[in-house]
């Protein structure tokens, strides 16, 4: 399956940023659609239908995400995540940039389904563009009446709150998100409660990704069943890929979900020139890699979870066979061991644990006992944490570890240490 | 706050045992039930559960992994296991987190030998560590503030201090800053951390993070002895645990008291203990000689005295030319024998009242410390209890929490760090009292008239079904007992106003004063009393130290304090606490009440066998309820601050307002070495606006005239919540002492010095 | 009549034991001019050791105080402070007393350390006429400052300390070694002392 474009439509070809341009290519014709014409229940019944799953990393069923509020007259809230800050992806930085009235309308339409009258966007501290480009996407579709009171002539009325985070990646957790705009530290909630019940400023809330959130128009312009169309039966429709590492054209590409990594890999311009790729982590830095055997597997939802790893936000980095695995894994535990926020002991501690570790390993430093311990800890962490923060650096290291094993010994000079029992 | 309904109760096996918990219980208070302790770090009963720390992992049979119990609500035919091999090793998992950085510290460690963190590693912990490179190294010995000392190293982040700051004092100064491995904690603001109850940190910090800065390195836990006694700074009556080591107090400790103290202690509570062993306590009785310098004598010499002052005294003008103050500071035992003593001599004039406040019990609506916490809307007229009562503030704060409103009458702002209105009188109450259905009303009992209006509001409130409580925060702690027991005048004698004044008119021949420092905190002012004391031909003062009262006595004993005896008091809600001696006393005092019983056998009367005295006390609080409020406690003289006049410049003329501060006092703080830091120093408290209208500038010393009387020195400090035209001022300091002025007279403002000009003229 | 036989040949028996230690060598010795040799374990008075650059061992944890069984150990901590700095850490035995007269020198108080600081000194000549000056407090328990930094029992060679005065030493005619060769512990000790006198 080629790559098919549809929230990346124009991009390249058109200024999307441009309200009138937008407008000329049918923008902001769904909004209009779902305030005049539908009800919040006809657009919840909708994204029901579609199958649509969030495209945030969890993959919840957006339709079912939105369910779960209570059905009271408390206000509620509709969150859009825009703290893209997944190791490896950098989908919702394009969409924010480059089409931000298509985001804006998305949003638009998921609060209104919601029976919100307050959307909050969370943009990450470092997408300064981005978030320039949309407060300017705000003010233009404020003007043009599309935010504000008496929307279309109806009575529904609707606002729109940007704010900018501060670079933290935990700011991504729905919960240390929302603290974070209340102007809390940043550091995820316990759970229960859960937003849908008690979320931003203690009233129901839905956290919604950018990417789940603008595909609410396409899926309101041509019906559920167009999307349910494409893609497997549990992971229907399209998903934009950031596929990055050891290929030839790193992008972001828009294609069906099942499409085979194999096709990814081809879209993006295939492994560089007298290169095999080895490995291939599919679901950002928090997800295990898949190795050659797996290439041809489907990339949707269920068949990366049945394969021991996940979809996660999208974003595919490709390994190729000059890749040093023990740089790599420290790259990536140094990257949670700084951003734990602090809360959980065994994410705070172990990621700080590993990351020393690690970087002994490659100074050469290293114990055979290290090696089994970095598997150890990083399994011990595990499953113990508030947020899924500390659980993410298991699944890459565990996995490369096992597959680049030799990689991991051939730094240890030392002799075998005795072990400390456990 | 509704009707009780009736709660629904979960059954639930914890470890093959059944138990039924009331419905939304949580697995870690539920386990309780059955003994199984769970461990826990950053959970803790009052602050909630957090999730942090990870070590309570229980297993729930059908949940997938391994659950905490902090934040697990029981569900009915929930199967949980407490103990294991998955439990365990999840918890040993947990255990080698918590220990990694942790450094090896215990032999040195404040906390060593009280630690949850030593006892779940014996119990969870490996032998050994895995990590082979350093630990982490991070700063020690923080100064946090002038009562609290972090230790990073130890810090495991349970956030309970934080919590602490933000869910029961809501003074939110205490964060946790920056990220992962790095966080620590710290002010938010960056300010030393200041807060009246900062010592709770320290008993909440699971591990030896927060340290006292009066307790560190004095002593191991297993070297104190433990007494269980109440803390008597206020009128609360905190529970409180005394420690002591080689006949010095080290430490107190608060004790899980839900009833009263709610499980906290204030810093004065906690800390004001150095006095106890200062080497400026009076150890022997002292007599003036003629020539105005104290001798020492003995203790038989020095009853005989007092008892022969006594007996001449009534065989020459009759028992009305002796009077008694005292009691507001004595336990209930000792007031019945001060007042049978006097009485049974015939004596009348006895009062309690050596302060401003006129009336110590709430009368017919008197509330529990629950009645307080549950209600929805709380009233403090006159002085807010932030300062008088600290414990009680929290209790108020908690009601804020829950959703009550909070009120203050009077020209003092609340002090407490969560919303509260301000209204000037109480008549502007009205609209406020509309919709509560349950008011409680906290007053500093000193204005009579203020208070009489508050209780008629009561009245009108309890005749239409509003639950009402009523509460008096005392500036003595064991005012109420007093008033009670017997030390208020009866049948038209004088009280404290009227025995200084039957002084001064030459009338009195001896006057016993037990533990009471008028000269610093009588509202007729330092030289009346002066003048009243030197006039009259015996004075004999029970104290502590050489106060200002007890300088111009002409017969000093040397007193117990309040952890260095036995018996009981009052709390401001008629509680009857126990107290116990958990302090060797210095060798020559002897507890008033000991002083008492041999003036009573000197003078041949009989009084109340020891053993009936508690049950005579405990019975007395019902019999005396009076009147919140009551207008005959009003004082006489209260007519006269409208007509003291000011000689100041009417131009700069300000309302003066005379507030309370937990570290005032002339006795007990200002002979306790260790809380220099936190004695208030004099200070004049201006509005933003009152201070740009007389031209006063933060950090400015100016003085405050009226008449012939000045307050002098006072640094002015500029805030955003004192009312306006108004200068307040701490009452209670010895090197200003306030009470020359009456609370709401005008006074001028006079030679305002800006901040350069003090220092250098400070530096001449 | 058996008796009788019996009684004289007790008696011989008697003397004749009497008689082969007459000849024997005597093992009683002229002290304090001759002193013997002492276990190389032996308990004696404390001392309180410091590390190389002088800083005192002691921290002034009570561990010893509460390990000790006859409750002879009184300690109480302090803050060190930048300009007095006594120990590396936060905290020094601002009193540190030992009541020798109570002490048993079992050397609980040497293992519960954790620092190695009080350690029991071979040193055992301590009689004096005041039951006051046996309590020792850091003015004699610790070592000078000049003195050195104290040894480490682990560290210490058999023998008596050469402060003791002058020392005739004398081959016992008991082999002070002998008696530790039944437990497992002795043999342990034997072996560390052939590799330290090696």
């Amino acid at each position: 399956m080629p790559e098919t474009k549809v929230l990346t439509a124009g991009i390249g070809e058109a200024n999307l940023r441009d309200l009138a341009i937008y407008r000329e290519r049918g923008g902001y014709e769904q909004w209009r659609r779902a305030v005049a014409e539908m009800t919040p229940a006809q657009i919840q019944d909708v994204t029901m239908k579609s199958g649509l799953r969030g495209r945030g990393g969890a993959g919840f069923p957006t339709g079912r995400k939105w369910s779960f509020l209570p059905k009271n007259d408390r206000p509620r809230y509709m969150v859009c995540n825009c703290d893209e800050a997944e190791p490896g992806t950098f989908k919702d930085h394009m969409l924010l940039e480059e089409t931000p009235h298509q985001v804006l309308e998305g949003i638009l339409i998921g609060t209104y389904a919601i029976g919100s009258h307050h959307a909050f966007v969370y943009i990450r501290g470092e997408f300064r563009k981005g978030y320039e480009i949309f407060m300017q996407a705000v003010a233009d579709a404020r003007a043009a009446g599309f935010i504000g009171e008496n929307i279309f002539g109806t009575d529904y009325c609707v606002d729109v709150t940007v704010h900018r985070g501060a670079g933290a990646y935990i700011c991504g957790e729905e919960t240390a998100l929302i603290n974070s705009i209340e102007g809390r530290r940043g550091e995820p909630r316990l759970k229960p409660p859960f937003p849908a019940i008690k979320g931003l400023y203690n009233e129901p809330t839905v956290v919604n990704n950018v990417e789940t959130l603008a595909t609410l128009p396409h899926i309101l312009k041509n019906g559920p069943e167009w999307f349910t169309a494409v893609g497997t039966e549990k992971s229907p429709g399209y998903k934009i890929v950031s596929v990055s590492g050891h290929v030839k054209k790193p992008g972001n590409y828009e294609v069906p979900l099942g499409t085979p990594i194999s096709e990814l890999l081809a879209i993006a311009g295939g492994p560089r020139d007298g290169r095999t790729i080895v490995a291939v982590q599919p679901g950002g830095g928090s997800s295990a890699c898949l190795f050659q055997e797996h290439l041809d597997l489907g990339y949707d939802f269920d068949t990366m979870a049945a394969n021991g790893t996940m979809l996660g936000s999208g974003a595919v980095v490709f390994f190729d066979d000059t890749t040093n695995f023990v740089e790599a894994a420290l790259a990536l535990v140094q990257f949670y061991a700084h951003e734990s926020c602090g809360q959980c002991t065994p994410c705070r501690e172990g990621g700080h644990w590993l990351e020393v570790t690690l970087q002994r390993i490659l100074d050469g430093g290293g114990m055979h006992s290290d090696i089994d311990m970095l598997v150890s800890v990083s399994h011990q962490m595990t499953g113990l944490n508030l947020c899924p923060l500390g659980d993410s650096i298991e699944p890459f290291l565990a996995s490369v570890v096992k597959r680049f094993e030799a990689q991991f010994r051939a730094y240890v000079r030392t002799p075998e240490r005795v072990a400390v029992p456990a | 706050m509704s009707a009780r309904v009736d709660v629904k109760l979960v059954n639930l096996t914890i470890d093959g045992n059944p138990v039924r918990v009331p419905e939304g219980t949580l697995l870690v208070e539920a386990a309780k039930a059955v003994t199984t302790d769970i461990p826990v770090y950053c959970y803790h009963p009052k602050l909630g559960p957090a999730g942090l720390c990870r070590i309570c992992l229980v297993d729930i049979e059908k949940a997938p992994k391994l659950q905490i119990a902090c934040n697990t609500t029981v569900t009915e035919g929930m199967v949980v296991h407490t103990y294991g091999e998955k439990v365990d090793a999840g918890r040993k998992a947990v255990m080698e987190f918590l220990l990694l950085n942790h450094p090896l510290d215990c032999p040195i460690c404040d906390k060593g030998g009280e630690c949850d963190l030593q006892d779940y590693s014996m119990a969870y912990g490996a032998s050994a560590s895995r990590l082979a490179d350093p630990k982490s190294s991070k700063p020690k010995a923080i100064d946090l503030g002038p009562t609290i000392v972090l230790d990073d190293e130890r810090c495991i982040v349970c956030q309970r201090c934080s919590r602490f700051d933000e869910i029961i004092t809501n003074e939110r100064s205490l964060v946790v800053k920056d990220r992962g491995q790095r966080d620590v904690i710290a002010t938010a603001s960056g300010e030393p951390y200041r807060s009246n109850f900062s010592g709770n940190v320290t008993e909440l910090c699971p591990v030896g993070a927060l340290t006292s800065k009066t307790y560190r390195f004095k002593s191991r836990p297993w070297d104190n002895a433990r007494t269980h006694t109440t803390c008597t700074q206020c009128s609360v009556g905190c529970a409180l645990n005394v420690d002591e080591r080689y006949g010095a107090i080290t430490r107190t400790m608060s004790d899980e008291d839900d009833a009263v103290s709610d499980g906290w202690l204030c810093d004065r509570g906690r800390y004001n203990i150095a006095f106890y062993g200062d080497a400026r306590r009076i150890t022997t009785p002292m007599l003036r000689t003629p020539t105005g310098e104290f001798v020492q004598i003995g203790w038989d010499d020095a009853i005989e005295r007092w008892a022969k002052h006594l007996r001449d005294a009534v065989a020459s003008d009759g028992a009305d030319s002796i009077a008694a103050i005292g009691g507001g500071r004595l336990l209930n035992e000792e007031i019945l024998v001060l007042a049978q003593t006097m009485r049974a001599l015939g004596v009348t004039h006895l009062d309690w009242r050596a302060g401003r406040q006129r009336q110590a019990s709430p009368g017919a609506y008197g509330g529990t410390y629950v009645d307080l916490e549950t209600a929805d809307l709380v009233v403090a007229i006159g002085r807010p209890p932030s300062q008088t009562a600290p414990v009680l503030d929290l209790r108020i704060r908690k009601a804020v929490r829950n959703g009550a409103r909070y009120v203050t009458v009077g020209s003092h702002p609340s002090d407490s760090f969560v919303v509260s209105s301000h209204l000037a009188r109480v008549s502007d109450l009205a609209a406020h009292v509309e919709s509560a259905t349950r008011v409680a009303f906290v007053w500093d009992g000193i204005d009579a008239a203020v208070g009489a209006q508050a209780a008629e509001l009561a009245e009108s409130l309890a005749a239409r079904g509003t639950h009402v409580s009523t509460f008096v925060a005392s500036e003595q702690s064991n005012a109420r007992g007093a008033e009670a027991l017997g030390m208020s005048p009866q049948n038209g004698s004088a009280d404290s106003d009227g025995i200084f004044a039957a002084a001064r008119a030459g009338k009195l021949r001896v006057l016993s004063l037990l533990g009471v420092n008028p000269m610093l905190h009588h509202p007729l002012g330092a030289s009346a009393i002066r003048d009243a004391i030197e006039r009259t031909d015996f004075v004999v003062c029970t104290e502590l130290f050489l106060t200002e009262t007890a300088k111009l006595a002409h017969l000093v004993l040397p007193a117990r304090a309040a952890f260095e005896k036995s018996g009981h008091v009052y709390d401001l809600a008629g509680d009857v606490l126990a107290v116990n001696a958990g302090h060797t006393a210095p060798e020559g005092t002897l507890a008033d009440a000991d002083m008492l019983v041999a003036l009573a056998a000197e003078l041949d009367v009989t009084i109340a066998a020891p053993d009936s005295l508690h049950a005579q006390a405990s019975a007395a609080i019902v019999a005396t309820a009076t009147a919140f409020g009551d207008p005959k406690f009003a004082r006489a003289s209260d007519a006269t601050s409208e007509t003291i006049g000011s000689k100041g410049d009417a131009r700069n003329g300000v309302r003066i307002a005379i507030a309370a501060n937990i570290f005032s006092g002339g006795g007990s703080v200002y002979f306790d070495e260790r809380l220099a830091a936190l004695r208030p120093s004099p200070t004049a408290t201006f509005a933003r606006e009152t201070a740009a209208t007389l031209g006063v500038h933060a950090g400015d010393l100016v003085d405050l005239v009226a008449g012939e009387r000045t307050l002098v020195g006072l640094v002015a400090i500029i805030t955003d919540t004192a009312p306006s035209g108004v200068v307040t001022v701490i009452d209670g300091l010895p090197d200003a002492p306030a009470n020359e002025f009456a609370d709401g007279e005008t006074v001028a403002l006079a030679n305002v010095r800006s901040a350069e000009r003090a220092l250098t003229a400070g530096a001449v | 009549m058996q008796s009788v036989i019996g009684g004289v040949v007790a008696l011989a028996k008697g003397f004749a034991t009497t008689l082969q230690f007459a000849f024997q060598k005597k093992p009683t010795v002229s002290y304090p001019n001759v002193k013997i040799q002492h276990a190389p374990r032996f308990h004696g008075l404390h001392e309180l050791r410091r590390y190389d650059d002088g800083k005192e061992r002691c921290i002034g944890c009570e561990l010893c105080s509460i390990a000790c069984p006859a409750n002879a150990i009184t300690v109480i901590g302090a803050e060190n402070t930048p300009e007095d700095r006594r120990s590396p850490g936060e905290r020094f035995a601002a009193r540190y007393e030992i009541d020798e007269l109570r002490c048993i020198f079992c050397g609980l108080c040497e293992e519960a350390c954790p620092t190695d600081a009080i350690v029991l000194t071979p040193r055992f000549e301590m009689a004096d006429y005041r039951r006051s000056s046996f309590i020792y407090s850091k003015d004699r328990l610790l070592v000078p400052q000049d003195a050195g930094k104290g040894t480490a029992p682990d560290e210490r060679p058999n023998g008596i300390p050469s402060d003791l005065g002058s020392v005739i030493e004398q081959k016992s005619t008991v082999d002070i070694m002998a008696g530790y060769g039944a437990t497992h512990r002795g043999e342990i000790l034997k072996t560390e002392r052939k590799g330290l006198a090696g």
